[in-house]
């Protein structure tokens, strides 16, 4: 997308150029589009199996109500004729309520135009923490504890091993280097099973941490005793989270390094006796940066989904606890609201990305005819 | 590299330690010790007697022992019901438990057929095969073996721990050993009607139109039974079915067992359970809803065809039709052995629910419901060896819906917290379900002649009256458009009568009290609650709520009028014509609470202007918030409306409250409010023994402290923490020669201490001989205190014969519904015969 060298008036190449850049521009937005549609539709029909979640949503409701007019002492004398006719008008009130009345079909292209427009909607039965209704709001409660558990954890591996693979890398064969491949397949089993050693050992053996929860009970009315709680409460799932990714994260990135580090233009730096500080930054990361960016770029968008058993396991308020929570209620809206926002999240960052990789890699180009090549 | 590794470690465990240093608690408002010197406090101390309630929110049941241990949790509201997590308490020494038994657990059988839709045979379509079930089951061995010892056996369609089971204990000894565990005569019976029906017993497989006969379990499989399931699948097996097995989770199966036809064939045995929040002192309608197509509109019920006298003794105990208790008693007892003889389910057990908490800390749970169903843990919590300090509670959900006052959450864990901060005028005793009075000095219950209702408390009196008519001036109904309330002068030209007056006399004070923001309370705070239940019905109304006007229509089908006769002490009669068998659910269901009007005030100005309402369903039409008054965006709205109600000194139906109203009550409630609002961020106004401190929505975590005005004394209802179950040990000899007398021995103690005389209801003993023949019943005599006597004369023991007896003694007591049995076995022998007794 930066500018080819053309025959023709430094204007018109600046033209043709923008051209380009238009319609590629334009055909990326229209898959992209397309993709989170079509992605957005199969989610609404697998949240709902196809219409069928509606049947057991029925009788969830008509069993509910039955139990609660049962219980209820106020009904308590009541001929059962009446009574079931007062349970058929709830059941009906809440069908209404929850549109089931219309057909299957209307309600899911209901659902996919709001999600299109980002129109997230009311969630059917679940609350925000606060009490709203609204699937925005739902959503943006649990946000920020997500972000900071998991930007913490995720941005602590990305880093560490980046920079632990590089310079591993430089010292390939060395013990430090067997002593990583070696503890690599550590990372098979995933970070709450971890977690739950942890809390084992840190939480009831040594009572020095908590077992879990973002923040002490009752919560610090300090803002910086506040915010040191939550520090308190996060050493152990993202000790978990890290013990379970860094391993298999440096081993992946030094492979991908030493590759790069055998490249013939690199084998030529050093024999020009180039530091290796300097090797390093501009003979290695710079060709590296596309793959690095990606990588970097898809796990700040993966933060969105939370990790739904860690969370459990750490009574975590974050968004994978939500969105289990909305498949056990079958909540649709607050499940295809999460689920659009991270399409709609992947969508601009695999857009961005064939941006950053024409700016950061030369070699990345436009075609003659618009096409990326 | 190792460098830096050396300084994130180093790093690390810097953060580590600063965050365990200064994450200690340094508030000096926070009560976390409380004061050691319990006895000298308690004497004087008002209102609870723990300074500060946390609530913070926890599932994972693995964790419970841990957490009790580790000190930073005191109770688990969630009762546990897994083994694992049950032994590890039972051994732990910070920990202990209390139980509750409201969960039971059964075999829901398919009535349809004998032969269904698919053309496959159901054996359970015969009442024969269904009753044999009973005897197929080892309801022991599922108690002790499958529940880990968490359940104890129940045979009948009434639960173990609930009040009738104990009024109607004889029948009910009678009929568990009638339908006790007898595998043999289960196959006899199996056998006989599987011929009958057409089936052969080819190679130990039972054959029906050449196809093996199929029974499809459905299995739960989230909970203790799967293992019940593969129990009885076993089972089935051994008699010769070929049994399906289809595990399934509760949406899973309900989508088959209640969501199919049953003549489709698509299950033949359920694993059901039913849950049961709060001791329920009547349960006659059990057998309408278990056994009857009234009991829901499913087509499961629609597919029962009980037999017409059990459908007629159903209907009637479920419509109240009987004249006196005893009446009822023998309906009930009829009852249970015509669904015992229908089967339609075979109850299993009724499961001990643990219910964790800190080994110094103590507190009244509800037999039924546990800690979230008890109305007095917030009068009784306290630790045992301190008074004050913090008490740490985990529920597994809290803040599950928006709380307001009108039609806000009622989800368990939510509504275990808002009792507390609330002081109804009455409270139910834990461990009989009978209420006490709290904030009423006495009560006096009018029923007309005829009408079965029994009083068992002296705090009220019942009084009988040939008719009742309504006086003219009470209040009936509501004239929205007036603003004003109707009487029954004006509604019913020539009168109304009713079948019961309720009379109540508030305690002396009642309305000199404060409400939590240190407003005084008014006759206001009793009436607008009443209106709202009118205007919300009230299709002219800016409140009318679709979803109220059902529960109106109800209410109004049963409600006769209600009028204030004095407000100091304020004094309400109330007339309706619905009956409860007590008198005290009589006074309890009736008996207003105040609610404080200025907090109802903002929800009214909100609704009114679209932008919040009360209730879910309204909430969705408008789609608008459901109202809280504690938390999230609701806040801001109640927020403007109060400074539109202090703007204007706005008062709710002005024309009705103003007259109860004192000089600037408006500005003084809201001048309170809007202070109480600065402090704590919520509305939540009450009158309990703990105020609303704080609410964090996303941390789930819910702050009470104590309410130091509260007037009652500390320790006023302790005594309702410990449920008086009787312990009752029977000795008496191992052999009776025929022709001689016998007695027996009952010992009824509680923790070692004689069972006090006037606290106990009955013991009634059973005598049944070898072939489990019950040959006579009776009362025993009390001999000391403590000590009572069972003697069988010399005809009753021969009527025996000789052989094998058994003496079965159930204990009531009036303290608790569960009632105590024991049993002791002797042998009639004939005269001359040595006996053991003798050899020794």
């Amino acid at each position: 997308m930066s500018v080819v060298p053309g025959a023709g008036p430094a204007r018109r190449g600046w033209l043709t150029d923008l051209r380009r850049i238009m319609v590629f521009t334009g055909k990326r937005l229209i898959a992209l589009v397309l993709t989170v549609l079509v992605g957005v539709y199969l989610t609404i029909l697998i949240a709902n199996m196809g219409g069928q979640v509606d049947d057991l949503r029925l009788i969830q409701i008509r069993s509910n109500v039955s139990e609660q007019v049962r219980a209820d002492p106020t009904f308590f004398d009541l001929p059962s004729e009446e009574r079931q006719d007062i349970i058929e008008r709830r059941v009906q009130m809440e069908v209404e309520r929850r549109s089931l009345d219309q057909p299957f079909f209307v309600r899911s292209i209901d659902y996919l135009q709001g999600a299109m427009l980002l129109d997230l909607g009311r969630a059917e039965e679940m609350h925000s923490d606060r009490g709203a209704r609204d699937v925005y709001w739902i959503i943006v409660e649990r946000l920020p504890a997500t972000l900071l558990l998991f930007g913490t954890a995720n941005l602590l591996v990305f880093f560490v091993s980046v920079w632990a693979a590089l310079w591993l890398s430089r010292r390939y064969g060395s013990g430090t280097d067997r002593a990583v491949i070696a503890l690599a397949p550590s990372s098979a089993a995933p970070g709450w099973f971890y977690g739950i050693f942890l809390i084992l050992f840190f939480a009831f053996v040594i009572p020095v941490l908590p077992a879990g929860g973002m923040v002490d009970i009752p919560p610090p009315e300090s803002s910086w005793e506040y915010g040191l709680s939550v520090m308190r409460h996060m050493i152990l799932p993202v000790v978990a989270m890290f013990l379970s990714s860094i391993f298999i994260s440096i081993y992946s990135w030094r492979t991908f390094f030493l590759i790069h580090s055998s490249e013939d233009y690199v084998e030529m730096a050093r024999a020009k006796g180039l530091p290796s500080a300097l090797i390093e930054r501009r003979y290695i990361l710079r060709p590296t940066l596309s793959p690095i960016i990606t990588s970097f770029a898809l796990m700040l968008i993966g933060l969105w989904s939370g990790a739904i058993i860690l969370e459990q396991v750490f009574n975590w308020p974050g968004l994978g606890t939500l969105l289990f929570q909305a498949i056990g209620h079958r909540d649709t809206p607050v499940i295809i609201g999460s689920v659009v926002i991270f399409a709609y999240l992947l969508a601009l960052t695999v857009f961005l990305l064939d941006i950053l990789y024409a700016i950061l890699d030369p070699r990345v180009r436009v075609g003659i005819e618009g096409d990326n090549r | 590299m190792r460098k830096l590794l050396l300084l994130l470690v180093v790093g690390v465990f810097i953060l580590i330690l600063a965050s365990v240093l200064f994450s200690r608690p340094s508030s000096e408002d926070t009560p976390d010790a409380g004061s050691a010197d319990a006895d000298a406090d308690l004497g004087e101390r008002r209102g609870a007697l723990v300074d500060e309630v946390v609530f913070t929110q926890e599932s994972d049941a693995g964790k419970v022992a841990g957490l009790i241990e580790a000190g930073s949790h005191h109770v688990f509201a969630q009762g546990v019901t897994n083994t694992t997590a049950y032994h590890r308490l039972r051994d732990s020494q910070q920990a202990t438990y209390e139980e509750a038994y409201g969960t039971s657990s059964e075999l829901t059988l398919n009535p349809a057929g004998p032969e269904l839709a698919n053309g496959e045979l159901n054996p359970f379509a015969v009442k024969a095969i269904r009753e044999a079930m009973n005897w197929l089951v080892n309801r022991r061995h599922i108690a002790e073996e499958l529940y880990g010892g968490l359940a104890v056996p129940r045979a009948l369609p009434v639960n173990t721990a609930f009040p009738d089971y104990a009024r109607l204990a004889d029948t009910a000894r009678a009929l568990e050993l009638e339908y006790g565990h007898n595998p043999d005569r289960a196959r006899r019976v199996i056998r006989e009607e599987m011929e009958a029906l057409g089936g052969t017993l080819e190679n130990g497989r039972w054959i029906y139109n050449d196809r093996p006969v199929r029974l499809i379990a459905l299995i739960r499989s989230e909970d203790a039974r799967k293992r019940v399931g593969d129990y009885v699948a076993n089972l089935l097996e051994d008699e010769g079915f070929r049994v399906e097995r289809q595990y399934r989770t509760a949406e899973e199966a309900s989508r088959i067992w209640i969501g199919s036809d049953p003549a489709g064939g698509r299950w033949h045995v359920y694993t059901g359970s039913w849950i049961s929040t709060v001791i329920n002192r009547d349960v006659s309608d059990n057998f309408s809803f278990y056994y009857t197509p009234r009991g829901r509109p499913d087509p499961l019920w629609q597919a029962y065809d009980p037999d017409p006298e059990l459908d007629e003794i159903a209907d009637r105990l479920q419509r109240r039709d009987y004249a006196t208790s005893e009446e009822r008693q023998e309906m009930m007892a009829r009852g249970m052995e015509l669904a015992m003889k229908d089967s339609a389910r075979i109850w299993l057990v009724d499961q001990t629910n643990i219910l964790p908490h800190a080994a110094n800390v103590e507190l009244a749970a509800d037999l039924a419901g546990g800690v979230a169903g008890s109305r007095l843990w917030p009068y009784t919590l306290r630790f045992r060896d301190r008074v004050g300090g913090r008490i740490v509670f985990a529920a597994p959900s809290l803040l599950t819906e928006p709380w307001n006052p009108v039609a806000g959450s009622n989800w368990l864990f939510d509504t275990m917290i808002t009792r507390a901060l609330s002081d109804d005028a009455v409270l139910p005793d834990p461990f009989t379900g009978l209420y006490w009075p709290q904030r009423i000095q006495e009560a006096e219950v009018t029923v007309q002649a005829g009408v079965p209702v029994e009083q068992t408390h002296d705090w009220l009196s019942v009084v009988r009256s040939e008719s009742i008519q309504v006086p003219e001036d009470a209040w009936i109904d509501w004239d929205g458009e007036a603003g004003r309330f109707i009487t029954v002068g004006e509604k019913h030209e020539d009168g109304v009568t009713a079948r019961t007056r309720t009379r109540v006399r508030y305690e002396d004070g009642y309305l000199e009290r404060r409400w939590h923001d240190g407003s005084t309370m008014s006759v206001a705070d009793v009436v607008l609650p009443w209106i709202l239940t009118f205007a919300r019905a009230d299709e002219e109304s800016s409140l009318f709520d679709p979803s109220h006007v059902p529960l109106l229509e109800v209410f109004q089908r049963h409600f006769r009028g209600w009028r204030i006769t004095s407000t100091d002490p304020l004094t309400i009669e109330i007339y309706s014509d619905q009956i409860y068998p007590d008198a005290e659910t009589i006074v309890a269901q009736r008996v207003p609470s105040a609610q404080p009007w200025h907090t109802l005030a903002l929800g009214i100005l909100a609704e009114r202007g679209g932008e919040l309402a009360f209730s879910s369903d309204k909430a969705d039409r408008l789609e608008v918030d459901w109202m809280s008054l504690v938390a999230g965006p609701s806040l801001n709205v109640l927020k403007r409306a109060l400074e539109l109600g202090r703007e204007n000194d706005f008062v709710p139906y002005a024309d009705v409250l103003g007259e109860y109203l004192g000089e600037d009550e408006a500005r003084e409630r809201y001048t309170a409010l809007a202070d109480w609002y600065a402090q704590r961020n919520h509305f939540w106004v009450g009158d309990g023994p703990f105020y609303l401190h704080a609410v964090y929505p996303v941390e789930r975590t819910v702050v009470l402290r104590r309410y130091e005005d509260f007037p009652d004394p500390a320790d006023k209802w302790l005594r309702f923490t410990r449920p008086r179950i009787p312990e009752v040990n029977l000795d008496g000899p191992m052999m009776v020669h025929m022709g001689d007398e016998a007695s027996f021995r009952l010992d009824i103690t509680f923790e070692g201490e004689p069972y006090p005389e006037d606290a106990i209801d009955e013991v009634q003993y059973l005598l049944f001989d070898g072939d489990g023949q019950l040959h006579r019943k009776g009362k025993a005599a009390l001999a000391a205190n403590g000590q009572w006597r069972i003697d069988l004369d010399s005809d009753e023991l021969a009527a025996l014969g000789t052989g094998a007896n058994s003496l079965e003694v159930a204990v009531t007591s009036r303290d608790v519904a569960l009632p105590a049995f024991v049993s002791h076995a002797f042998g009639t022998v004939p005269a001359g015969t040595a006996t053991l007794e003798q050899e020794l």
